[in-house]
């Protein structure tokens, strides 16, 4: 279908672009892999019930993205969410996780996707509930999280493809939710709250944070995997990332308000504890560095990088925390910093 | 947590080194506007898109058709995940309803109602569990539980047409939960609606109600936290973590106390009795700046006149009344305000009784008067304690309970009750009461308050400054947390407290302002009592009569009053009689009015000045404005409002030590005010009269005692409207000259006389309401004049002591002492001051003099008050009626030594000086209109204080019968009083002698004032009566009313005494009004003075 691969991207010493044939969402980079190569698996935004999954590779070296059409495969909705196993266990193949109506998994292998099992919850078969994101336990890699508009955290243990608990979490639709420890994640929701939970203790959750205005919805969080003490949240339709302590809740540390318009998604530099980038419908990517104090008018971002349309999606990379992984319309562009 | 997790990158990169480099990346620099231009072009891009989709339309509608703006990627995988899943396949479906419920109700078994509701009938609610109102279609979605008791549950909910929260209370599938959940209802709903539309007056908000699951729901406004948790908590953690021993600021705790009052105002308006006030109660709304609080939890509110349960109040707030078992009204309210003050103040509890006898033996022991000497005891008044339920439970009687209704009250300020030791109780009921620790080092109130650690690092000034107030807090708080429910400020009168105000605090001048009022309503409620003598028997229902009665009389009187109480009525609805309550409550407003009316109704106030002058109709007028209550005041206005001034007056001189004193004390309180009006007017006296109506049904009787007042007023806007002419020439102000007119009433009376007789009296008509309003007002604000007053109460108190002593001679003498003083004080006037002073002495060396007042405030015996005032109420009659004819004439200075030399003779001197006021009046009558005006005035005054006397005497009597308790006897003595009135009972009263015979001279008096009215006034006066009526309708009605019912009260034309004194009083305002047109009632009755004089 899309054979044209590697012609497709442009390249710039800093910057590598990969064209998609149709509108990109969902993304994720694949954690130090067995090659060299990393892989990176691209959702598409399709109103349509067939969506597609690529998976491309990126080899930083030549500044190259090749395309794998044989690993492309059918998906039914468009994905909310992918992820690769943080640690992979595997030597010859990577493990992908996609959210959408229901929880799959994917093996990635070096020339065809495999799908292994389909996750669901529901006890209805007419009705679904479908998750809005979920998130990878990287110190108990069996260990996965999803978020769902039913107000509900289900946590999966996918070696044995059961759920380990769910969670009546919220008050509203789930729409992210971050692994801090192996048995602490912590989610936001349309009721305005970002809560911290313990699967030691089910029966509490810590709420840290609630949007000024009561039920502003919050769209997604991003956990300090360098300083847990720090996450930060994006509300619906505002420009302000939410820098928040879990120390001192209800308070935000710091609120950085430079974009132009609503931010999209926010990812935490794996390499440093006090740098963070968003991007957002401002078509910009903003890298901040949080000062020790906040200055009176508010913290200016470093530096800056101006996409061709509103950016919706970004990742950092662990494996080359050099690089950050943007998608915006129907492409997806890998920036070095 | 920090060392939670290894950080990839940072092994790589050092976690404090790595920078971003400028590769990619540029550095920042301010943005232009270029970027919002391309958001709009991406949205018009989606647009297209979308619009060629099969699903635009729907997408197109959805996202486009409303405000919202089109939502990025992130939006539509999150919030809009469900739309566009549908979008991409028709077939999806998502249910809310299978989403895993969490329960919020436990236990979350559904047992009854087919499975809704749990085990304790509650509904199960669970997070997002939708309440709808099945009419309206409204949805409230469950969000919270915000807390639950035996009603049922609260929760918090998202009322999804407005997006906001609303606090729900859910009530439990019970019958008896449901209908008292109906009460709540209604009773918010009207508050809300008819008496608060504009959400001014700190009650919460009553949005919705509906029947859900068989669940009667009601939707009230959401609020934050309440004081009791939240504030107290915050205070006793700043207590404990910050500066020790921080209370809350005097500055906050002054705010919410006239906040609070705000709301209790509304309440005794409304006739509603909240029954539950408690920190826990009043809410903190911290969306708005500044802070505001609310009133909430109606659940356990009733209206005045059906107060059927008899447990209510939490204990450490409730009133001595309730404890004990005897009939309550919205005083109980003010006492549980004064609770909360003190703790917003001291972080604790005042009574924490483990108890209720440990509760008591607090309240006797932190509210004595201490000091190093000797510490006075006080405890509830006998009266109450006579009648009350529970008494058994906690006092041992000493005394003979004969004696007690002779002596009304021993002169000592001695009960024939005395509480029960720990041992005595623990012999009684064979187990030990729970006594809880102290919490406090401090015995009394005072000590408490003025010894409670100051904040830290204060300068000499601010320490001094808080010393101030903190003496303002406790006299504020003396007045709230006072024992007998008739003294107890109202709402209208605390917030005229320097400390709500804010104004300088001096001891002198609180106490007058407030109390005034109080005893004036009281009054009114007294003139009721008559009628409501009825009520007392009946109990709370018969207030509401009395109330009709108001309302009948309103109407016979006029048109417009009718109107009044219709308005008064219309807006209460059902609260009809509670209107009339709330009537009397403004009358407080039009008594205080008079003088504090128009303090607290500006609006009314006016009105109700206008009314007084106009009459009935220009009160109906008024009313409309004013509201019920402005009705009630036109009636107070046209009827009592000169009386209310006249209290006003009394009111200033008593007011510090308890403005309900009348009320509660009738016979005490009244005497109070009437000690300090005694001397004054007999409007006094008429207060004691209401006072001790009102001792039967308090509050429907302080309401209806308003009534009363109004005659008492009149006979106080007598005695104050000669001062006030004397004054207005002084001072142009009305206000300054209620303020000079208290002072001057209560000598004044005498001395205004003296300087103008009649001129007072047309005062009183012209502006009567007006000085009265004014001497209200004044008496707030001027301590000079209130101390004046008040030395002249203390005067009229001995004089009462002394009158009580010596019935006959003590009135006189009252009155000559308060004269005098007030003459002194403020002018020396020639032939009138030294006849005056004459007098006075003669009063005085009759009468003990002196100090009783003080001691009766002190020593709180409403009984003893009572015979004071009862005296100084005559004297102050007599003293009126002297001047009245003096004035006018040098005949009246004749007049008046002889009847001097009568009083001080004999206590029957009333009579004679009603012959010869009676005398004097047909004289004047016969003169020129504006002589006879004049006449009437003075009469109106003369009737006035007769009235006033009368009807305090009535009002005695009947308070006495209709408050049932302490006077049963008097009632036996009240009918003949009523008939009595016409003065030929006095005899009947003696019982009460002072009262009685008061009564008889009121009703000799009234003879003459109640003779327009009645027989006396017969026709000649008639004409005029009938003027006065028909422009006093309110007073006329009010007779009429009043007295219609209670066939007594006909005779009891006495009160219709004292309303119709006022009507006289009004009438002639009213005459010079009417004639005169609105306007000038000053003016016009200055003319008349001036044409008079």
């Amino acid at each position: 279908m899309e054979n044209s691969s590697q012609e497709s991207h442009l390249r710039s010493e800093n910057s590598v672009t990969y064209e998609s044939p149709y509108q990109l969402y969902a993304m994720a980079l694949s954690s130090a892999s067995a090659s060299r190569h990393q892989r990176i698996a691209l959702g598409s935004f399709i109103e349509d019930f067939n969506n597609r999954v690529d998976i491309v590779s990126f080899d930083p070296e030549t500044l190259s993205i090749k395309t794998h059409p044989s690993l492309s495969f059918d998906h039914p909705y468009p994905p909310t969410k992918l992820m690769f196993q943080p640690t992979s266990l595997r030597k010859s193949s990577d493990l992908l996780a996609s959210s959408g109506d229901f929880l799959r998994l994917w093996e990635v292998r070096d020339s065809s996707v495999e799908p292994l099992t389909v996750l669901n919850n529901s006890k209805s078969s007419e009705f679904c509930a479908p998750l809005t994101s979920f998130d990878w336990n990287e110190i108990e890699p069996k260990r996965l999280g999803t978020s769902s508009i039913d107000t509900t955290c289900t946590i999966w243990d996918i070696e044995r493809g059961v759920v380990e608990t769910q969670l009546i979490a919220h008050d509203k639709e789930v729409y992210d939710i971050c692994w801090g420890e192996a048995r602490v994640f912590a989610s936001v929701s349309a009721d305005g709250s970002v809560r911290i939970f313990d699967l030691r203790d089910k029966e509490h959750s810590t709420i840290i944070y609630e949007s000024p205005q009561p039920d502003t919805p919050l769209l997604r969080l991003a956990w300090n995997k360098q300083d847990l003490r720090y996450m930060a949240t994006v509300l619906m339709d505002s420009n302000k990332v939410v820098i928040l302590d879990i120390r001192s809740p209800t308070m935000p540390v710091a609120e950085l308000e430079r974009h132009k318009a609503g931010v999209n998604a926010i990812a935490w530099a794996p390499q440093s504890c006090r740098h963070i980038c968003s991007v957002g419908d401002d078509t910009q990517a903003l890298i901040w560095e949080l000062p020790p104090v906040a200055g009176p008018n508010g913290i200016d971002p470093m530096s800056m990088y101006s996409a061709g349309s509103e950016i919706n999606q970004l990742q950092w990379s662990a494996a080359q925390p050099d690089w950050i992984a943007i998608a915006f319309s129907n492409k997806m562009q890998l920036l070095k910093v | 947590m920090d060392e939670g997790s290894p950080s990839n990158g940072g092994q790589e990169l050092g976690n404090t080194w790595w920078r971003p480099r400028e590769l990619s990346f540029r550095p920042y620099t301010l943005q232009n506007e270029a970027q919002s231009l391309r958001v709009v072009v991406r949205k018009s891009e989606l647009w297209n898109r979308l619009s060629t989709s099969a699903f635009a339309h729907y997408a197109v509608s959805k996202y486009f058709g409303g405000l919202r703006r089109w939502s990025g990627l992130v939006a539509r995988l999150t919030k809009d995940i469900v739309e566009t899943y549908q979008i991409c396949n028709p077939q999806f479906k998502f249910s809310e309803d299978l989403n895993p419920k969490r329960y919020l109700t436990t236990p979350s078994v559904g047992v009854l109602n087919d499975g809704y509701d749990n085990a304790n009938s509650d509904l199960i609610l669970s997070v997002n569990y939708a309440l709808v109102n099945l009419e309206t279609h409204r949805r409230y979605i469950v969000k919270d539980v915000l807390g639950h008791g035996t009603f049922g549950q609260v929760a918090r909910c998202l009322d999804v047409e407005t997006n906001s929260f609303v606090a729900v209370k859910i009530i439990k599938n019970q019958p008896a939960y449901y209908q008292q959940a109906l009460v709540e209802v209604s009773i918010l709903t009207t508050l809300n609606r008819k008496y608060d539309p504009e959400d001014k007056h700190h009650i919460v908000r009553i949005y919705d109600y509906f029947v859900h699951q068989r669940h009667l729901c009601i939707c009230f406004e959401l609020l934050d936290t309440n004081l009791g948790a939240d504030i107290l908590q915050l205070f006793r953690y700043e207590l404990i973590k910050i500066n020790q021993f921080r209370g809350l600021s005097l500055s906050i705790v002054q705010l919410f106390s006239k906040q609070i009052l705000r709301g209790l105002a509304l309440l005794k308006d409304a006739g509603i009795i909240h029954c539950d006030l408690k920190p826990e109660n009043i809410l903190l709304c911290t969306s708005v700046k500044p802070a505001e609080i609310k009133i909430i939890d109606f659940g356990s509110a009733c209206m005045e006149d059906r107060t059927v349960y008899s447990y209510i109040q939490s204990r450490y707030y409730r009133s001595p009344e309730v404890l004990l078992g005897y009939q309550y009204s919205t005083a109980i309210d003010m006492w549980s305000f004064g609770c909360i003050v003190a703790e917003l103040f001291l972080g604790l509890p005042l009574f924490p009784g483990a108890s209720e006898f440990d509760l008591l033996r607090r309240m006797i022991q932190i509210l004595g008067y201490g000091s190093v000497f000797c510490v006075v005891k006080r405890q509830p008044p006998d009266y109450v304690l006579k009648e009350a339920k529970n008494t058994s439970k906690f006092f041992k009687c000493v005394g003979i309970v004969h004696n007690m209704e002779n002596d009304e009250v021993a002169m000592d300020g001695r009960s024939t009750y005395q509480p029960l030791t720990e041992i005595d109780y623990e012999a009684r009921e064979m187990k030990k009461p729970l006594i809880a620790k102290e919490y406090f080092n401090q015995k009394t109130l005072e000590a408490i308050v003025t010894n409670y650690p100051y904040k830290k690092n204060l300068t000499k000034e601010d320490i001094f400054r808080e010393s101030q107030i903190r003496l303002a807090l406790v006299d504020f708080l003396k007045g709230l947390v006072e024992f007998d429910p008739a003294k107890r400020w109202s709402p209208f009168q605390a917030s005229k407290h320097p400390f709500v105000t804010g104004e300088p605090f001096t001891c002198p001048y609180i106490p007058p302002l407030e109390t005034p009022r109080v005893p004036v309503a009281q009054n009114i409620k007294v003139d009721h009592h008559p009628g409501a003598g009825h009520w007392f028997a009946a109990g709370l229902s018969p207030n509401v009569p009395g109330r009709n009665r108001f309302s009948l009389h309103n109407s016979p009187h006029f048109p417009v009053v009718p109107y009044a109480h219709g308005n008064s009525y219309g807006s209460v609805g059902s609260y009809g009689s509670y209107n009339d309550g709330t009537g009397l409550g403004s009358s407080y407003g039009s008594y205080g009015d008079s003088g504090g009316t128009f303090a607290y109704f500006s609006p009314m106030g006016p009105s109700g000045m206008n009314m007084h002058p106009q009459s009935g109709v220009s009160v109906l007028g008024s009313s409309p404005d004013a509201r019920k209550r402005i009705i009630q005041y036109s009636h107070g206005n046209g009827l009592g409002l000169s009386p209310s001034a006249g209290m006003f007056v009394p009111l200033p001189l008593g007011t510090s030590p308890s403005q309900f004193t009348p009320p509660s004390s009738y016979g005490q309180v009244s005497a109070g005010s009437p000690g300090h009006y005694g001397p004054p007017s007999p409007a006094r006296n008429s207060c004691h009269g209401s006072s001790f109506g009102k001792v039967a049904a308090v509050s429907h009787y302080n309401r209806r005692k308003s009534w009363g007042y109004s005659g008492n007023p009149q006979s106080q806007e007598c005695s104050s409207s000669q001062q006030w002419q004397g004054q207005f020439i002084d001072n142009t102000s009305t206000v300054q000259a209620e303020g000079q007119a208290t002072s001057q009433l209560n000598v004044g009376s005498p001395s205004h006389l003296q300087s103008n007789p009649s001129a007072a009296s047309w005062k009183q008509r012209g502006s009567s309401g007006i000085t009265a309003n004014s001497s209200a007002m004044q008496n707030m604000p001027s301590s000079s004049t209130r101390s004046s007053n008040i030395q002249v109460p203390h005067s009229a108190e001995a004089a009462h002591d002394k009158s009580e002593a010596s019935q006959s001679l003590p009135d006189p003498g009252d009155w000559d002492p308060n004269y005098s003083e007030l003459t002194k004080a403020q002018r020396p006037l020639p032939r009138l001051w030294v006849l005056v002073a004459l007098a006075t002495i003669c009063a005085l060396t009759i009468t003990k003099a002196t100090g009783s007042c003080g001691l009766r405030r002190t020593a709180g015996g409403g009984e003893a008050e009572r015979r004071p005032e009862n005296a100084s109420r005559r004297s102050l009659q007599v003293f009126q009626n002297f001047l009245a004819c003096c004035w006018p004439r040098t005949n009246g200075l004749l007049r008046f030594l002889v009847i001097l030399a009568m009083c001080l003779l004999n206590s029957k001197c009333d009579g004679f000086s009603h012959s010869c006021f009676s005398d004097e009046q047909l004289l004047q009558e016969d003169g020129s209109d504006e002589s006879c005006i004049t006449t009437e005035f003075s009469k109106g005054l003369h009737l006035g204080l007769a009235e006033s006397s009368i009807g305090v005497g009535r009002v005695n009597r009947i308070s006495s019968t209709s408050s049932n308790l302490p006077n049963q006897r008097q009632n036996g003595p009240i009918q003949a009083f009523s008939h009595v009135e016409v003065g030929s009972p006095p005899s009947a009263h003696d019982p009460q002698a002072g009262f009685t015979r008061f009564m008889s001279k009121p009703s000799h008096l009234m003879p003459h004032n109640s003779q327009n009215s009645p027989s006396r006034l017969g026709q000649p006066p008639a004409q005029r009566f009938n003027y006065m009526r028909p422009t006093a309708p309110q007073g006329s009605e009010w007779n009429q009313n009043k007295f219609q019912p209670p066939s007594s009260f006909n005779s009891g034309g006495p009160r219709s005494p004292g309303s119709s004194s006022f009507n006289n009083g009004m009438p002639w305002g009213r005459r010079a009004n009417n004639p005169i047109s609105n306007i000038p009632p000053a003016s016009r009755g200055r003319k008349d003075y001036g044409r008079i004089v």
